[in-house]
């Protein structure tokens, strides 16, 4: 131990840490991260797995640098398709749309591209340095998650969600059951039989991420526009052109003078990128839980102590801030149980994983004791990464607010073929594109009833873990429902959600 | 001169597509393009860690680029479907254990029969091995079995997913030992060792390169494998057979072919991937990746798929689950 603190020590890490080649490839996997992260449809784990085999000949930090740089760059990639389009570029973006999007309808996606990156920057930071100085305790906790836990998480999750967003308890409980059931479709978690592919063989492995994903907010948001400028195309035709002028210059309104960031609009989200922060390195560092819930649950929790609630929906910063700060900060802790003990935290983990093995380095309890040099070198890498994802994600921003503000009669339709293209990357199949239109039709429709997007989506990518763990907890359980409570951190969850639930429905009582 | 021009022009057209026609007859296997090895897992699990120790050991050897591809949908059924849906050329190849080709066909029916499927090299064996956390009060594979015995399904334990080889290994030796316990079905190796070290199942099934680093690290302890001999890194543990057991039941995994794969293409994969899997620098990799080689060629490999076949299906027939 005393080794790991020897002047000599610290001074071989950092001196092999800051090499030149090092920085060019973790410089180069945060922009390639950013880009990948920023197209719907195409996700920084494909550009990971990609380059699995060159990494092989690769010395293992630049390697390691390279594939966390892409990580890093990913998460915060995401919401600029997010703010831009009203499309996530990631599962970890979801909930971005629901403020980042209005945000730039209001004349500000430069502000909220920044809030987005300085969040996700001290999300990334904050879990990095639990990473390598808290790593091992936090693992212990991680591990005390069962199945009865999880399922308790995931609850919680899902019934905060529905009855925190836009739309009300009700509706958001809704297109959470039409989530729940689009993710039954496929294999049984359990007994591995298919259900609801209606024979479909493409749909054995489920409903589609990558589909359901654009589908429900691009084509959607597309399909909505479209019908928004025809009946306005009609009603001017019928009042004539003066309405045609005054809407044209709705258009044009966007002032880059209005939108800037500043230091105080940063501290006024701070409170929300710390909520996000902690939480996002909590669930990060439970393996399979992922960035989709950290950025939900971070959301839900920023809302609920909020100073101004009423305006997450409608393009509040704080509602961009805690959801980016929670899928970034699930960076660096989805390592946790991948070092300490060889579990992977995420798919993502899954993959440098791999590479570790690759490599030599077999992820475990062993790890760090027979790598000690160079996971000390990586760990400083890690977290010059981060800084650099914040200098060249800044540097990119300017470019990508100026594209969020092209006219829409120029953007929809570029959505619009990107969708499909997109869509059809993912996995070849015209199968695909037929999903990606039937999802278009399901988000437009509960947009025009005001239905939240947001807990369909949450429910989809969760239900699946929500029913395995149901099941593994009652088979462990030998099948009394009464041994989901034999855990104090499960009845945690449960309490905590009847509170909130609680308070809620009384302000919304008290509102009406 | 009006002529000759364009007798110039076509002459050079002519000997163009000529050329361009006897180059591609020329064209010897494997250098038309880049060959695949599709994995049905994900990126980063067992199956496609292998995959990449064949394919950066083998492409020199083979001269060709070789790819492993991860394609872990629809439970494994998309890698086999690309692979029957690609050119018969010889150059798309499946690596597989018997988990997603063979149980889950037996299961349910898919578009292609066992016979079609040409293995051409076993890589390496999946043993089962159970284990329980460090300080478990089951001391050895006899108690767990005593104890098992004693009071039916007392014990919880973790798995892969249903009908995987850890989960096949597992009902055989509760069948060679008349005991009963408590299934829980896990999304993979990783989890069911989460479920151990977390205290929520009392024993799991795994293979030995997932839980060999916290055996190592004393934080579990692995009570027996289902294979003929002890595994090179878990030299400690007894196999069930030498507790008194008759259970030895190891997945293989293999490279198939698809049916009308050329036999001159098969032959040439399989020479090549032989030799390259024996090289020293092969070697030297496995055991940086824990992978225990167990190489056979394409008649061995042939006698032991339609071996598993044949116990799987007879298993599946015991348990109530063959396809109807």
């Amino acid at each position: 131990m005393d080794a790991i603190f020897s002047l000599d020590f610290m001074l071989t890490v950092v001196q092999e840490a800051f090499r030149l080649e090092i920085i060019i490839f973790a410089a180069l996997g945060v922009f390639t991260g950013v880009t990948v992260g920023a197209i719907p449809g195409i996700s920084g784990d494909i550009a990971i797995a990609l380059l699995l085999p060159f990494v092989y000949n690769l010395h293992p930090v630049p390697a390691l640098g390279l594939l966390l740089g892409i990580y890093k760059g990913n998460m915060f990639g995401g919401a600029i398709s997010a703010i831009t389009f009203g499309v996530p570029g990631t599962g970890g973006a979801v909930v971005t749309v629901e403020d980042g999007y209005p945000a730039k309808k209001n004349g500000y996606p430069k502000k909220a591209m920044l809030t987005a990156l300085y969040s996700s920057v001290t999300g990334d930071i904050i879990s990095t340095v639990i990473l390598v100085f808290l790593a091992l305790p936090l693992a212990m906790i991680a591990l005390k998650f069962g199945p009865r836990e999880y399922f308790s998480l995931y609850v919680f999750a899902i019934l905060i969600i529905s009855f925190l967003l836009q739309g009300g308890m009700k509706k958001g409980l809704v297109t959470a059951a039409i989530g729940l059931l689009i993710g039954c479709i496929g294999l049984d978690p359990i007994t591995g039989a298919t259900r609801l592919t209606f024979g479909f063989s493409l749909l054995r492995g489920g409903m589609p991420l990558i589909p359901l994903l654009i589908g429900v907010f691009a084509i959607s948001e597309v399909m909505t526009q479209f019908i928004k400028t025809w009946h306005r195309n009609r009603s001017i035709s019928i009042k004539g052109l003066s309405e045609l002028s005054s809407k044209q210059s709705e258009e044009n309104s966007y002032d880059p003078s209005k939108d800037i960031m500043s230091f105080k609009v940063y501290l006024s989200t701070l409170k929300a990128t710390i909520t996000g922060s902690a939480i996002g390195t909590f669930i990060g560092a439970l393996p399979g839980a992922g960035s989709s819930l950290a950025a939900f649950v971070s959301y839900g929790m920023a809302k609920r102590f909020s100073s101004c609630p009423e305006q997450f929906g409608k393009g509040s910063l704080e509602g961009v801030a805690a959801p980016e700060a929670g899928n970034s900060a699930t960076v660096g802790s989805s390592m946790i149980p991948l070092i300490t003990f060889g579990i992977p935290g995420s798919a993502t983990a899954a993959l440098i994983g791999a590479a570790f093995m690759l490599m030599g380095m077999q992820p475990g309890p062993m790890m760090m004791q027979d790598n000690m040099p160079i996971m000390y070198t990586f760990f400083v890498v890690i977290l010059y990464a981060s800084i650099m994802n914040w200098g060249i994600s800044y540097f990119l921003i300017p470019f990508y607010a100026k594209i969020a503000m092209i006219k829409p009669r120029f953007i929809y339709p570029s959505v619009f073929i990107l969708a499909i293209l997109g869509t059809y990357a993912s996995r070849n199949s015209i199968i695909d594109i037929w999903l990606l239109l039937v999802a278009g039709l399901l988000g437009t429709l509960l947009k025009k009833a005001k239905y939240p997007l947001g807990p369909l989506v949450l429910a989809y990518i969760i239900g699946p873990g929500a029913e395995r763990s149901l099941r593994q907890a009652l088979l462990i359980g030998r099948g009394e429902w009464g041994s989901l409570l034999k855990s104090p951190i499960a009845i945690g969850f449960y309490a905590v959600t009847v509170v909130v639930i609680i308070l809620i429905t009384k302000v919304s009582f008290k509102k009406s | 001169m009006r002529m000759n021009k364009k007798f110039l022009i076509l002459f050079n057209v002519i000997f163009l597509l000529v050329f361009v026609s006897i180059s591609s007859f020329a064209t010897q296997y494997p250098e038309e393009k880049a060959i695949r090895i599709i994995s049905p897992t994900g990126a980063g699990g067992s199956n496609d860690i292998v995959s990449r120790l064949v394919t950066s050991s083998a492409q020199q050897i083979v001269g060709q680029r070789m790819d492993a591809v991860a394609m872990p949908g629809a439970g494994g059924q998309e890698a086999i479907n690309f692979v029957m849906n690609e050119s018969h050329d010889g150059y798309t190849f499946l690596i597989t254990d018997y988990g997603n080709l063979v149980a889950a066909a037996l299961r349910e029916k898919f578009g292609y029969d066992f016979s079609e499927w040409k293995p051409i090299v076993q890589i390496t064996e999946y043993i089962p091995t159970i284990f329980v956390k460090e300080d478990s009060p089951i001391k050895d594979a006899n108690d767990w079995i005593t104890k098992a015995k004693a009071e039916p399904n007392k014990f919880s334990i973790a798995h892969g997913t249903n009908l995987c080889p850890p989960h096949v290994g597992l009902i055989l030796i509760e069948k060679a030992a008349d005991i009963q316990n408590s299934w829980v079905p896990t999304s993979g190796g990783s989890e069911a060792l989460a479920f151990v070290l977390g205290g929520h199942v009392d024993i799991a099934s795994s293979i030995p390169t997932t839980i060999a680093s916290s055996v190592d690290a004393g934080l579990v302890r692995a009570l027996g494998l289902t294979s003929a001999e002890r595994s090179k890194f878990l030299p400690d543990t007894p196999t069930f057979k030498e507790l008194g057991y008759n259970v030895v039941s190891t997945s293989w995994l293999m490279i198939f072919a698809y049916k009308d794969v050329p036999e001159d293409r098969i032959e040439f994969m399989e020479n090549k991937l032989l030799e390259a899997l024996n090289t020293k620098g092969a070697q030297a990799m496995a055991k940086k990746l824990n992978i225990e080689l167990s190489l056979q060629g394409r008649e061995e490999s042939q006698k032991i798929y339609s071996r598993t076949i044949e116990d799987l299906t007879s298993l599946f027939a015991d348990l109530g689950m063959l396809k109807k």
